[in-house]
């Protein structure tokens, strides 16, 4: 479960085979930004301060709140953030 | 102390491989020890340098290059050799054959006599792949990427872009080198320019396309000639990606490779559930997709396309007509595939024509309609033509050419029915054609190919796209093996 | 972090947060999902913190973040 794997490229190898992440949005003024909360204590200080900054920039913010830090987001939680936002920024960990 | 037995020429004397997990060789170990003590023989050891004793003349072998080069199949084993050459080998314990072999007499006479030996670790089920990739000279040209220690291997061929919406299967070294072995060709010869980027694809890109399919290497062949059929100027195969039409290639495979590699040409002929059939066809759609970059919503923006772009691949049957093949000029005898430009199939039924008059009316009233009853000539198609049509035609004693000829007789369309504005349907040819008759297909624009299960009544039409220089011509290639 | 790793995957630009000690770890994670997350790192400790602390820690990442979904 844990050994590295390794494959042979099938494809004419002219882009780098690591996965790619996703475009960057263009600007913050305009966007929808969702802030995901992993749920640990005084994430939300920090965030509310993010929420603030970014609205005056001019952003859409949309809070998100994970229903335990000990486990990744659901599916569902990360559905509505992906149809919902432009993009997304998850806070605190420590 | 041990040697690594770096090399593996044989070298005059006798040689014996053990390894330390095997009651023969542990049985025999004390006899051994005598043996190599007394200068006549040297051992080599698979997984313990030490055993049966640390010696000069015990050899490691733990990288097993000895034992691979020189076949050991089973421990213990010993080889004789007389001026550079093996003269004999024995594999086992067996006393009167050891006794024969090393010229001695009363080895071990407290041993039991003989005892069967066990298997070599140079042939082990977990160490072959390996061992054929470090040994047997296999390199490979395409690059490396490792999938990281979390990543479910599966969904990793998903993030990368290399599925075609299924799963396919990790493209390993080992997979790839057993693919490999389906070919004689050589894995860096280039077997087409892919569209549309129109990237070079070689033997090994085609090899690891085909693991992710789901092929068999004994496939390999009929893989690569598709590719071969279908990157031609004739077959244009940018012009099918890019068509809205949503068509694609489909691979009809003729010859005796058909029954040797199991492909079906019956019951469900057009369907799933055949290995063959679905891998060789998925397999090409994978090289176009991942060598030469051709996915759908990218340069395929076909409208609707049709299930078979995943893969349409079937045998043709065989039949007292004459084969597709042969119509192109290749014997019966030879294997090959050709590649036509099509749509999905669509069923034509007649179950009561038993005159063969009636079922080529019928069957021609179906080819009337394929693409649209306003085309004539410009496009072909292919009738899949069932075994229990086909023998409506067959028992009368009619030849595929007699049945060609009939059908394009059938066929002349009054184009005072097709003109733009006839019944009231805007679409048609120009008005200037009024008043003619024209056939609904070119010379040769009507394939015939005789598949399908034994018992129905049902035929299949399989419209083509453009043909000629704007679209896409049939084309058969060879399989070399 | 695999809440961001897979929200890429699904098509959403991304970024996390996490404070200094968590900067190794963040790493390995990374290789072992297989994909280089947008990662920003404020100092530690967090918990014990003021809210005016909190306040200054999220400014001073707030340009860096908006690089991170940018650029």
């Amino acid at each position: 479960m844990n050994q590295t794997l390794s494959v042979l490229d099938p494809t004419s190898e002219d882009r780098s085979p690591e996965i790619q992440l996703s475009e960057r949005i263009k600007g913050i003024e305009g966007s929808t930004i969702g802030l995901l909360d992993i749920s640990k204590p005084r994430g939300d200080v920090f965030l509310n301060q993010l929420e603030k900054r970014l609205t005056e920039h001019g952003a859409t913010v949309l809070r998100f709140m994970k229903p335990t830090f000990t486990k990744p987001a659901p599916v569902d939680l990360r559905y509505e953030i992906s149809s919902k936002c432009d993009a997304v920024i998850e806070a605190l960990a420590d | 102390m041990a040697k690594h037995a770096d090399g593996y020429e044989l070298k005059d004397g006798i040689s014996v491989v053990v390894n330390s997990e095997c009651p023969t060789c542990q049985l025999t170990s004390d006899l051994l020890v005598e043996l190599g003590t007394n200068g006549h023989v040297e051992i080599f050891s698979q997984d313990d340098p030490s055993f049966p004793t640390s010696a000069e003349w015990v050899h490691d072998d733990s990288e097993l290059s000895f034992s691979w080069h020189n076949d050991v199949e089973a421990v213990p084993t010993l080889i004789r050799v007389v001026n550079g050459k093996e003269v004999e080998r024995l594999a086992g314990w067996n006393r009167k054959e050891w006794e024969r072999l090393l010229e001695m007499e009363n080895l071990a006479p407290d041993l039991i006599d003989h005892k069967p030996g066990c298997g070599s670790l140079s042939v082990s089920p977990d160490r072959v792949d390996e061992l054929e990739i470090k040994f047997g000279g296999r390199t490979f040209i395409s690059r490396q990427v490792a999938i990281a220690s979390l990543e479910d291997e599966m969904e990793a061929m998903h993030d990368r872009g290399w599925s075609d919406g299924l799963p396919v299967v990790p493209p390993t070294e080992a997979r790839v080198n057993r693919m490999l072995a389906g070919t004689s060709r050589n894995s860096d010869d280039i077997v087409a320019i892919i569209p549309p980027n129109l990237a070079e694809c070689s033997v090994e890109k085609v090899a690891i396309n085909a693991v992710m399919a789901g092929c068999l290497p004994e496939y390999l062949p009929v893989v690569i000639a598709c590719l071969e059929a279908i990157c031609t100027d004739e077959f244009n195969m940018h012009g099918v990606l890019a068509t809205t039409m949503g068509v694609g290639p489909i691979f009809i495979v003729s010859g005796p490779i058909t029954e040797r590699l199991g492909m079906n040409s019956g019951i469900n002929v057009l369907g799933h559930g055949n290995r063959a059939n679905s891998t060789i066809g998925r397999a090409v759609q994978l090289v176009l997709k991942n060598v030469g970059g051709g996915a759908p919503g990218g340069i395929d923006r076909a409208t609707l396309g049709h299930m078979g772009k995943q893969g349409f691949c079937f045998a043709e049957a065989p039949s007292p007509w004459e084969n597709l093949a042969e119509g192109f000029g290749f014997s019966s005898e030879q294997n090959t595939v050709t590649a036509f430009t099509g749509e999905g199939p669509r069923i034509l039924v007649d179950q009561k024509s038993r005159n063969p008059e009636s079922l080529a009316r019928s069957l021609a009233d179906g080819l009337r309609s394929t693409i649209s009853t306003r085309m004539v000539l410009g496009m072909d198609a292919m009738l899949v033509i069932s075994p229990e049509h086909l023998s409506r035609f067959t028992d009368a004693g009619w030849s595929r050419s007699q049945f060609i000829e009939k059908m394009t007789e059938l066929l002349m369309v009054d184009t005072d029915e097709i003109i733009e504005g006839a019944g009231g349907i805007e679409d048609g040819i120009p008005s200037a054609f009024g008043g003619n008759q024209l056939p609904k297909f070119r010379p040769g624009g009507l394939l015939v190919v005789h598949a399908g299960g034994p018992a129905g009544l049902f035929s299949a039409i399989i419209g083509g796209w453009l043909n000629g220089a704007k679209g896409s011509d049939p084309v058969t290639k060879e399989i070399t093996l | 972090m695999h809440d961001i790793s897979n929200l890429e995957k699904e098509g959403l630009p991304g970024v996390f947060v996490a404070s200094g000690p968590f900067i190794d770890a963040a790493e390995t994670q990374s290789k072992a999902v297989g994909i280089d997350v947008s990662r920003i790192f404020v100092d530690h400790p967090i918990q014990d913190r003021t809210d005016e602390e909190m306040i200054a820690l999220a400014d001073s990442a707030f340009d860096d973040l908006v690089k991170a979904l940018t650029q």
